[in-house]
């Protein structure tokens, strides 16, 4: 239940802001400073103007055959991330071995001991002659034959790197059947025989536990994949659109009876509602799909760490989308758009790839990544990383959230400040020391 | 000045003076040393189509802007109905820009009403008043085509749509006419004069001049943001300087009336000459002196075109 908590909280602070956004729409429009007058009243909707921009952006966003395509392609990724690993894990499970001719009492546990060396089950099954069993391992219907107790026949000879199961059962087998013909070539007496082939590896004992692999932390490299693919191009279009609408002209338009925050706000919840249904779905799919197979990555822990990655998704959204905005109302073509959209992604590439290094290596994560898992800009993926370890706590969890939905409210005010100052400059880019220096008699509404 | 043109003068920064619906007093606004409009007043008055001209940088499109308010101001205000305008009034305004800007991916009839719920409206009045304009525009089989599939004109139909869907009580269009065909003009210049007969305020620039004169009620002419002339058409046709057209068979060059003191000819056409008598000049001598100069088919008394009084506004 502790493990769920963090979930919790969150759930009842979102609920509670959407309540507040809810009122707030009934009374004018949202995040109007001024009360809204005229004849909005009559036609306006539950959130206000702000509520339509943005169902104008989540209609069209959806429509679009980009967003069809990229959805497809998300679901067949985590499909296969699911799926792949669950089918080779079933097929891995029952090595078929052939006998031929006479075998020996000891031959079942000798099978057996080397069975216990690759971690599978052993099928034996019994065949009339050579042939049929050479016949039987070009077809790969049997992995390997055991010919009167004394000979091995494989399909393809295994290299001395070949790790599979296969090989490693092979090897194996060949040593302890090899060794058996020894003890009775030295003549040993069956006790002493029994005694020898029952012998106990000595213990190991080791200065650092072995590195695992964890359902919670192969979840946690999807999730943070899945993050990176979805974040990159949502913010993505929340920058062309901005920038569409200053190239088009339309902004004129609207700013003329909509607020520039308005807008704004619009724009960027209506994509922002996009971006969490479609992950609600990714992550309600992953979750169907991983009980059916049996997947080992929705255990545990893991299906957590999948909501912490949703949330995480939509926190990253909320922060770096105003700054995408703002800066979309800076370019009007795409060619002034990549000198703004590459410092922007800079930090999301650095954090992303180390914290894929981080999960990948295992073990606790270094004091300067935790301090990362409280940053705004980098606690998205750090935090999801964190999580995939089991290295933060439910208080840890809900503080960098808390602080990436504080800083989302500074960042949404510079945001909205760059974008009026910016949005109705037309020509060439607009450039930020223009803005910062720009002097505004009389606020622009 | 020409002798009837009229000019407000409001205080600076004051209040409206009353008069117009809409009513600019003082507006000001300097970018770094460029001074785009410079303690600019003028109001506007319900039910009339007017006219605002100014050559290129004269400061129309920024006054438009002010009017929604797209830029900030150094100083002054935009009044309407006597109150300072805020987004409540703009609500109840339509704006057609200069660059003309809607979604051109979006589908033309989605587009109005989105418009029209932006200005407040309802979606079912929404709907239907997108129907009404698009029929009246002669676009309605295009509702369901995305803009930019559509001409040039047809664009510039739906664009003008977007600025009355909401049925504003105030109209500003900037350069509505440019680029447009005879019958694009005709059908967007019907339904401006119908729209000013039913109540609206209309303002609207152009550099089109014979067609301001024939569409426009009155004018205003600003230059280096500041304002030069306005009026009626009426009036200032009439105003100024008397205007007369004599045809002399037989002549080419106006040499006649040239010889003549406080006569200039402004304009030659065909056979006839334009002339602009000063008030001294004796109409009589005049007509005497083109029947000396051969035999006189046409004496008339012009109406000042608004061309003349613009370039005498400018001069």
């Amino acid at each position: 239940m502790r493990q769920f908590l963090p979930v919790v909280i969150l759930a009842v602070v979102l609920v509670f802001v959407a309540v507040r956004l809810r009122r707030r729409g009934r009374t004018g429009s949202l995040l109007a400073r001024r009360p809204a007058s005229g004849r909005a009243g009559d036609g306006a909707p539950v959130l206000g103007v702000v509520g339509l921009v943005a169902g104008r952006e989540i209609r069209q966003r959806v429509r679009g055959r980009i967003f069809r395509v990229a959805t497809v392609l998300l679901v067949l990724g985590v499909a296969a991330a699911i799926i792949i690993p669950a089918a080779t894990k079933g097929k891995s499970q029952a090595l078929q071995v052939g006998v031929v001719g006479q075998s020996p009492p000891s031959l079942q546990p000798a099978i057996s001991t080397a069975a216990v060396s690759v971690g599978g089950d052993v099928h034996l099954v019994s065949e009339t002659d050579t042939t049929s069993a050479e016949n039987a391992l070009q077809s790969g219907h049997l992995d390997v034959v055991v010919v009167d107790g004394e000979r091995l026949l494989v399909k393809r000879a295994p290299s001395s790197g070949d790790t599979s199961q296969t090989a490693t059962f092979a090897r194996a087998l060949a040593q302890i059947l090899g060794a058996k013909q020894a003890m009775q070539a030295a003549g040993l007496t069956p006790t002493q025989q029994a005694q020898l082939a029952g012998a106990t590896p000595l213990l190991i004992t080791a200065l650092h536990p072995a590195r695992t692999t964890t359902p919670a932390r192969t979840t946690a490299v999807i999730g943070l994949i899945v993050l990176m693919l979805m974040l990159t191009q949502y913010l993505t279009w929340t920058l062309i659109g901005v920038m569409e609408e200053k190239s088009s002209r339309v902004v004129e338009v609207l700013l003329a009876t909509v607020r520039p925050l308005q807008l704004l706000s619009g724009k960027v919840i209506g994509i922002g509602v996009v971006v969490f249904t479609q992950a609600a779905v990714l992550a309600a799919f992953a979750l169907v799909l991983g009980r059916a197979v049996g997947s080992d990555l929705l255990r545990g822990s893991a299906p957590l760490v999948l909501l912490s990655t949703v949330l995480w998704l939509l926190l990253g959204y909320a922060f770096y989308s105003w700054l995408y905005a703002a800066a979309g109302s800076m370019a009007e073509r795409q060619d002034q758009v990549q000198s703004l959209a590459i410092p922007l992604a800079a930090p999301i590439i650095a954090i992303y790839v180390l914290s894929i290094t981080v999960l990948s290596a295992g073990g606790p994560p270094a004091t300067y990544f935790k301090v990362l898992a409280y940053l705004p800009p980098t606690a998205p993926f750090a935090m999801t990383a964190l999580v995939g370890l089991g290295s933060a706590t439910w208080w840890q969890f809900t503080l960098s959230a808390l602080i990436t939905l504080a800083s989302v409210a500074v960042v949404a005010r510079l945001a909205a400040t760059v974008y009026r100052r910016a949005i109705l400059r037309t020509g060439r880019r607009v450039r930020l020391r223009e803005i910062v220096s720009d002097r505004s008699p009389q606020r622009l509404r | 000045m020409p002798g009837n043109a009229t000019t407000p003068g409001f205080p600076e920064n004051d209040g409206p003076a009353g008069g117009g619906a809409l009513e600019l007093c003082g507006l000001t606004r300097r970018f770094g040393a460029l001074t785009a409009l410079d303690n600019l007043t003028f109001s506007v008055p319900s039910g009339q189509v007017v006219g605002f001209l100014g050559p290129n940088g004269a400061g129309k499109t920024t006054t438009m802007r002010a009017i929604f308010g797209l830029i900030d101001l150094d100083a002054g205000a935009v009044w309407w109905h006597g109150s300072p305008v805020g987004a409540a009034q703009r609500r109840r305004f339509g704006y057609m820009p200069e660059e003309r800007g809607l979604y051109p991916g979006m589908l033309v009839g989605e587009q109005l009403e989105y418009l029209g719920r932006l200005h407040g409206m309802t979606g079912r009045a929404a709907a239907s008043a997108t129907q009404t304009w698009l029929e009246q525009l002669g676009i309605a089989d295009r509702a369901t085509s995305k803009l930019e599939s559509l001409s040039h004109g047809n664009q510039q139909r739906v664009q003008l749509a977007a600025a009355l869907v909401h049925e504003p009580e105030l109209l500003v269009l900037d350069e509505p006419l440019a680029g447009l065909d005879p019958a694009g003009i005709d059908a967007i210049g019907e339904v401006l004069v119908q729209q000013a007969r039913a109540g609206c305020c209309v303002l609207l620039s152009s550099h089109q001049l014979d067609l301001v004169e024939d569409l426009c009620d009155s004018v205003t002419i600003i230059d280096h943001g500041r304002l030069v002339v306005t009026g009626s058409v009426n009036e200032l046709a009439t105003g100024g300087p008397r205007s007369l057209v004599v045809r002399v068979v037989g002549d080419r060059d106006g040499a006649w009336a040239r010889q003549l003191d406080g006569v200039k000819v402004s304009e030659l056409d065909g056979g006839a000459v334009r002339l602009v008598l000063d008030e001294s000049v004796d109409s009589q001598a005049v007509l005497a002196a083109a029947m000396a100069a051969g035999r006189v088919t046409e004496f008339v008394f012009a109406r000042r075109r608004l061309s003349e009084v613009f370039r005498q506004a400018m001069a």
